[in-house]
């Protein structure tokens, strides 16, 4: 009885596992850039995910948890392809223009250039707290590290982002008389924001 | 959203004028902005079908095992 109540049943765990799929597929993207091999990525991770439901607790974030997985996919299976492949700003600007807003076009490729420079470590970090709804706290756990060590890469990571816009003024030109360091100072209060702090 | 910051957020003293401090917001929401859409972009992507084919056969493998009995 009272052993079944940290448990999903097999079909509420499917039912929220598949809704997690647009994030593994982001998640994924971020980290290997070419949309083929982060599917690819993505499936393997959904798939360890549920040969792991067993090992889920009801009721903690199965969004976390299943990036937890998709991560150590990434890293632990160096023989496959995706490992080897970097974040490619040609392929990033493909992707760009072939889903996207013409009028969208040069910001988002700025940005994903920005991204596709930053060290993964960095990148990841950034994506999990600024654009995946993680915690700190949950990006912690996720890359394996302290709390402190996650924060600290966000902040070099947005640090770096803002850089990079910065010496690549397209889309920027508008906000030129900032610096990169007047924004940081703003970006981080607003990580705390999206991170939930409080 | 506009919660009290306790004070945890050492600025050193420094105080901005208002004008950067807006031009400041505007560019930083604007990163913001920009880092999530390149998530989004992504997320919002119709799933490809392979990803619920491969989920339900997975699902498929586990009620068929002959030894389940649930």
């Amino acid at each position: 009885m009272t052993d079944k109540t940290e448990k999903l049943s097999d079909n509420e765990f499917k039912r929220e596992l598949a809704g997690l799929i647009p994030h593994l597929r982001a998640f994924a993207r971020s980290l290997c850039g070419d949309a083929t091999l982060a599917d690819d990525l993505a499936q393997d991770a959904m798939l360890k995910a549920w040969n792991a439901r067993e090992s889920f607790q009801a009721g903690t974030n199965m969004k976390a948890w299943a990036f937890t997985i998709l991560r150590n996919v990434f890293y632990s299976e160096k023989r496959r392809s995706w490992r080897r492949t970097p974040l490619d700003p040609e392929v990033a600007e493909a992707t760009l223009i072939a889903n996207n807003n013409p009028a969208d076009g040069l910001d988002l490729l700025a940005m994903r250039n920005a991204l596709a420079i930053l060290p993964i470590d960095q990148r990841e970090a950034l994506i999990l707290v600024g654009a995946g709804g993680m915690a700190y706290e949950e990006a912690a756990e996720i890359c394996g590290v302290a709390v402190g060590t996650i924060k600290s890469r966000v902040s070099r990571a947005r640090k770096a982002v803002a850089e990079i816009l910065d010496s690549n003024s397209a889309g920027y030109s508008d906000d030129s008389e900032m610096t990169a360091g007047e924004a940081f100072e703003d970006i981080m209060q607003q990580a705390d924001n999206i991170a939930g702090v409080g | 959203m506009n919660q009290v910051r306790s004070g945890d957020m050492d600025k050193s003293g420094k105080s901005k004028s208002v004008s950067a401090d807006l031009g400041t917001k505007r560019r930083t929401q604007r990163i913001g902005e920009q880092l999530r859409r390149v998530y989004d972009e992504v997320a919002q992507e119709d799933i490809p079908d392979e990803f619920l084919r491969l989920l339900e056969e997975a699902d498929q493998a586990r009620t068929s095992k002959p030894s389940d009995k649930s």
